[in-house]
C-alpha cells in the first residue's frame, strides 16, 4: 500500500521540483537591460501603428515615436510650435485664403532614403484619399483636398487653404500623427489593393523618427527599436518595450520586482502609496480630459430651465470629487476648454452650494425636486476612478438637493449609442480635444449645427454656435482669445454641461529613469530617456 | 470505429452551426452601434455611416447573417470590426497561446491532482486524507483572481523565485513565428534560454488556472479509487499476492480511469475557454482577453469567431475522451 502512495507521490514530487528549478534559474536574459526602456500599460487600444490611420492614444504615443511631423510641440509647452521636419514656415494671406509654406530639412527616413517633399505630399494626400478615422482632421478642419499640398522643389512643402480653414489651427494639428510622412517609396512598394501600404505600415514602420518598429506581438508587447538615421536620435535608449498589462495591480508589482520601467496606468490609490515609495518616481501628468455631466435640453425635459443646470453646478461638490475620489489627480475647472490650451477659462464661478441649488430649483417651479435617469458607464472614468464610485457620489449630491439621480450602468458602447441618439436625459461622459487647440473643444462642445456634444445634449443657442464658428477661424491671437473668453463665459452660465474635473493620469517610474515627460498630448519623447 | 468517429465529426458540424447562430443572434440583439464603438466618442455622422456601408452593418440581419455563413463556409471568419484584421489570423495568433496556458495547467492539474487522489484514498480516514481533502476543498473554493495576485505577489515580488507577467521576459524577444506556441518555437529555433525562459514563465499562470482543476482531480480519483478499492477483484489480487504497488496502478486505477478521464477532457474544454482572468492577470496574450476585448467593443464577427473556435475545440476535447475510454476499457467499441 505504501509504495503505491509513495510512487505516486514521487512522480508528483520530481515534476514539481523541476519547474521549481527552472523558476530558480536566474534570468539570463540581462544583457541590454541598461539600454532597453520597459513600459507597463493597458495598450489594449492599440489597433494600428500607421501614422495616418491611427487614432487611439497607444497608436499616437508610439507613431510619435516612429514618424516625424513637419512641425512640433516639445515637452510640456503645448502652445509653441517647434519645427520638426520642417526648420521653417511661413503663413501668407492669398485671394482665396491663406498658404503655408514649409522649408524641409536634411533628414534620412530608416529605410536610408531622404525625406523630400514629395514624400510629404503623398503622406497627406494618403490620408486623405484613405478615408481614415483622423482624415476628417484634414479634409474637415483644414480643408484640404488632393493638389491642395504641393512640392515646388524637393525641400518646399507649399499648403493651399481656403478662408473657412484657421492656418493656426491647421498648423496645431499637422503636429498629431495625421501628419507624420512616411516613406513614400516604402509605402508603395508594400501597396495591396490600393490600400495605400495600409495593411503593411499596421505593424511595420517606415519614417525618419528616432525608433523603428521591431515587432508589435499582439496583446502582448510593442519592441521598438532605436534608428541610426534619425536626426532626433536616441542618446542612450536602443530598445523601448511597450508591454501590455492591464491590471494595475500587476504593474505595481511588475514595477516593484524591477520587472518594467514605467507604469502607465495606476489607480488613484495606488498612486497615492507610490508617492511615498524613494524607490520610486510618481509623476501626476496633465491631459486636456475633461470629466463632465451632460444634461439634455430638450423640451419638456427638467434641464431645459437654465436655473436648472445652474443648479446642478452648484450642487456638485467637486473638491470633494477631486480629493477624496481622485486622491488629488485632478484639476478643478469649470469651463468648456481644458487649462492649457491657449482660451482655456481659469473662472470657477460656482461654489459648492447646495442652499443656493435649492433656492434656484425653487425659482424654477422644481422646488419639490424631480427624477431623472442618470446614464453612467460600467468601465472606468477620466482619471482612473471607476464610473459607478462617481456616479455615486453625483448621486449623493444631487438627492442633497431634491434631484433623484436614477443611475443605469450601461457599457460603453451602449452608452455612447443613446447619447448619440440625444437620449441620455443625464450622463456623465468625458470629452478630450482631437488636437490641442481649443476649437477642438470650442466647436463640438458648444455649436448645435456641428453635431456632436451641444447636439447630443439637445442644446441649441445660436450666439454660442457663432462664437464658436468666429473663434475658429479668427487669426488674430488676441482676438480670438476674446472671443474664447466671451464663449466659455456664455458656455459656464448656459450651457448644457457641469464639468466634474480635469484628471491628470498618474505615470509611475523607477528612480533610475531619467529624462522621462508625458506631455497633456499623451507624447513621451523616448529619445530622450535614460537609465541610470 | 471509423463510422462512429465520422458520424461525431457529422454531429459536430450541427452543434458548431447552432453555435454561430446563437452567437450571432444574441450579438445582435445589444442595443448599441458596433460602429460608434470602433470609431469612438469623436467620430462623425458621416464616418459611422461609411463604416456601417463598408463592414454590411446597415444591411438586414438576415442578409448579414447570410453573408457571414457564406464567408465561413468558404473558412472566412470574416473581418473583426475593431482591428480591421481578418479573424482568422487574428485567432491563428492568440489561440496557441491559450493551448499553451492549457496544457500547462491540465499538466500540473495531473501531477497534483492525481497522486493527491491516490494518496487520499489509500489512507482513507487518516491524516493524508485529510490533508489532501482539505487541499481539494481550497482549490476548489479559491477565487482564480485571487490565487494569481497572491501567486504573483508572493512568488515574484516578494520571493523572486518566478518570473513576473508575460510568455517571456520584457527584454528577450519572441522566437521567430511557427506555431505559435512558444516553448516550441523556441525549439524549432533550437533557443534553449527562450525555453527555459518560456517554461518558467508558464509556471505560475499554469499551477494558477491548473489549481481548480487539480482539486477537482483530487476529489474525483479519490471516490473513483475508494469505490473500485472495495470491489471483489481487488480483493482476489491482493488475496493472489500481487505487490501493493501492482494492484493499485495495474488494475484499481486502471479501472477508476473512466470517471478520471471524463471530468479531465470537461476540464480541458473549460480551460480553454475559461481562462479570461487569468489571462488577464497574467498579460497572457489569449483568446480570453481577446474575446473580452471583442465583446466589450461589440466586435460581432470576432465574437462569433471566438465562440465558434471555443465549441470546436470543446467537442474535438470530448470526442478523444470518448476514444480515448476504449483504450482504458476493452469492453466499450465504437464498431
Amino acid at each position: 500500500m505504501h509504495d503505491a502512495a509513495r510512487a505516486a507521490l514521487t512522480w508528483s514530487a520530481r515534476t514539481l521540483t523541476f519547474a521549481l528549478a527552472l523558476g530558480l534559474t536566474a534570468a539570463s536574459a540581462q544583457s541590454g537591460r541598461q539600454s532597453t526602456l520597459v513600459i507597463g500599460g493597458d495598450f489594449s487600444d492599440l489597433i494600428t501603428l500607421d501614422p495616418g490611420v491611427s487614432y487611439e492614444f497607444s497608436g499616437s504615443l508610439i507613431a510619435g515615436n516612429l514618424y516625424d511631423t513637419l512641425v512640433a510641440y516639445e515637452g510640456n509647452d503645448l502652445q509653441t510650435l517647434r519645427p520638426r521636419l520642417a526648420t521653417s514656415w511661413k503663413v501668407t494671406p492669398t485671394a482665396t485664403g491663406s498658404r503655408i509654406t514649409f522649408t524641409l530639412r536634411d533628414a534620412k527616413f530608416s529605410t536610408g532614403r531622404p525625406v523630400t517633399a514629395a514624400d510629404v505630399v503623398y503622406s497627406l494626400n494618403r490620408v486623405i484619399a484613405l478615408k481614415t478615422p483622423s482624415s476628417f482632421l484634414l479634409t474637415d478642419v483644414a480643408n484640404l483636398k488632393v493638389g491642395s499640398v504641393t512640392a515646388p522643389s524637393s525641400r518646399t512643402v507649399v499648403m493651399d487653404l481656403p478662408k473657412t480653414a484657421n492656418p493656426n489651427i491647421v498648423l496645431a494639428l499637422l503636429t498629431f500623427n495625421v501628419g507624420g510622412v512616411v516613406d513614400s517609396a516604402e509605402a508603395k512598394a508594400h501597396e495591396q489593393n490600393g490600400d495605400y501600404g495600409s495593411g503593411w505600415l499596421k505593424d511595420h514602420s517606415a519614417g525618419s523618427g528616432p525608433f523603428v518598429l521591431n515587432r508589435w506581438d499582439r496583446s502582448a508587447q510593442v519592441a521598438l527599436d532605436a534608428n541610426p538615421q534619425a536626426f532626433r536620435r536616441s542618446a542612450s535608449i536602443r530598445r523601448v518595450i511597450l508591454r501590455y498589462m492591464l491590471e494595475s495591480s500587476v504593474q505595481q508589482s511588475a514595477l516593484n520586482s524591477g520587472e518594467i520601467d514605467v507604469a502607465w496606468d495606476y489607480t488613484p490609490d495606488a498612486f497615492k502609496a507610490a508617492q511615498s515609495n524613494p524607490r520610486l518616481q510618481a509623476l501626476r501628468t496633465g491631459t486636456f480630459q475633461l470629466a463632465y455631466l451632460g444634461m439634455n435640453s430638450a423640451k419638456g425635459s427638467p434641464f431645459e430651465d437654465p436655473r436648472v443646470r445652474e443648479a446642478v453646478r452648484y450642487a456638485i461638490d467637486q473638491d470633494g470629487i477631486i480629493r477624496s475620489l481622485l486622491q488629488g489627480l485632478g484639476r478643478k475647472t469649470q469651463t468648456i476648454i481644458p487649462i492649457g490650451l491657449a482660451g482655456s477659462n481659469p473662472a470657477t464661478p460656482y461654489p459648492y452650494d447646495p442652499a443656493k441649488a435649492r433656492a434656484l430649483l425653487q425659482a424654477a417651479g422644481k422646488g419639490g425636486g424631480f427624477t431623472v435617469d442618470f446614464l453612467v458607464s460600467t468601465g472606468a472614468c477620466s482619471g482612473g476612478v471607476p464610473c459607478q464610485d462617481l456616479a455615486a457620489k453625483i448621486q449623493a449630491d444631487l438627492a442633497k438637493v431634491g434631484i433623484k439621480a436614477n443611475i443605469r450602468q450601461l457599457v460603453n458602447a451602449e452608452l455612447l449609442t443613446a447619447y448619440r441618439a440625444q437620449k441620455a436625459p443625464l450622463i456623465q461622459v468625458g470629452w478630450s480635444p482631437d488636437y490641442p487647440d481649443a476649437d477642438g473643444n470650442g466647436t463640438p462642445l458648444s455649436d448645435y449645427n456641428a453635431k456632436s456634444l451641444a447636439w447630443r445634449n439637445a442644446w441649441n443657442n445660436p450666439q454660442a454656435s457663432k462664437l464658436a464658428q468666429a473663434a475658429a477661424v479668427e487669426t488674430d491671437q488676441a482676438k480670438r482669445a476674446a472671443l474664447y473668453k466671451q464663449l466659455t463665459e456664455l458656455m459656464v452660465k448656459q450651457g448644457p454641461y457641469a464639468i466634474l474635473y480635469q484628471p491628470y493620469k498618474p505615470v509611475v517610474l523607477s528612480v533610475n529613469v531619467a529624462g522621462f515627460n508625458r506631455n497633456a498630448n499623451g507624447d513621451v519623447q523616448f529619445e530622450k530617456v535614460s537609465k541610470k | 470505429m471509423l463510422i462512429y468517429v465520422l458520424r461525431r465529426l457529422a454531429l459536430m458540424v450541427f452543434v458548431l452551426w447552432g453555435v454561430t447562430l446563437a452567437a450571432f443572434v444574441i450579438s445582435h440583439a445589444l442595443p448599441a452601434d458596433p460602429a460608434a464603438a470602433a470609431l469612438g466618442n469623436n467620430a462623425r455622422e458621416e464616418q459611422l455611416q461609411a463604416f456601417r456601408e463598408k463592414n454590411g452593418l446597415d444591411q438586414p440581419l438576415v442578409v448579414q447573417y447570410g453573408l457571414y455563413m457564406g464567408g465561413l463556409l468558404r473558412g472566412d471568419l470574416g473581418t473583426s470590426l475593431r482591428t480591421q484584421n481578418s479573424i482568422t489570423a487574428d485567432l491563428r495568433q492568440f489561440f496557441p497561446a491559450t493551448l499553451e496556458l492549457t496544457l500547462g495547467a491540465v499538466l500540473f492539474a495531473l501531477v497534483i491532482g492525481l497522486p493527491l487522489g491516490i494518496v487520499a484514498a489509500l489512507y482513507h480516514g487518516r491524516l493524508p486524507d485529510l490533508l489532501a481533502r482539505l487541499f481539494a476543498l481550497l482549490g476548489g473554493a479559491t477565487p482564480v483572481y485571487w490565487l494569481a495576485i497572491l501567486a504573483l505577489g508572493v512568488f515574484h515580488e516578494r520571493l523572486g523565485w518566478l518570473p513576473g507577467p508575460g510568455r517571456l521576459d520584457a527584454y528577450s524577444l519572441a522566437p521567430p513565428l511557427h506555431t505559435g506556441l512558444v516553448t516550441v518555437d523556441a525549439l524549432l529555433a533550437g533557443d534553449r534560454e527562450v525555453l527555459v525562459d518560456a517554461l518558467r514563465h508558464l509556471i505560475l499562470p499554469g499551477l494558477v488556472l491548473g489549481a481548480f482543476s487539480a482539486a477537482l482531480l483530487t476529489r474525483m480519483t479519490r471516490s473513483a479509487l475508494l469505490e473500485v478499492l472495495s470491489q471483489d477483484y481487488i480483493r482476489t489480487a491482493r488475496a493472489k499476492g500481487l505487490r501493493p504497488g501492482r494492484v493499485i496502478w495495474r488494475h484499481a486505477l486502471r479501472n477508476a480511469a473512466l470517471p478520471v478521464l471524463t471530468v479531465l477532457g470537461g476540464l480541458f474544454g473549460s480551460l480553454l475557454t475559461g481562462a479570461v482572468l487569468t489571462e488577464t492577470i497574467f498579460s497572457w496574450p489569449g483568446i480570453g482577453g481577446y474575446a473580452t476585448t471583442s465583446a466589450i467593443s461589440l466586435d460581432f464577427p470576432a465574437v462569433v469567431g471566438v465562440t465558434l473556435v471555443a465549441g470546436l475545440a470543446y467537442s474535438i476535447v470530448n470526442l478523444l475522451v470518448d476514444l480515448a475510454y476504449a483504450a482504458f476499457d476493452p469492453r466499450i467499441s465504437f464498431s
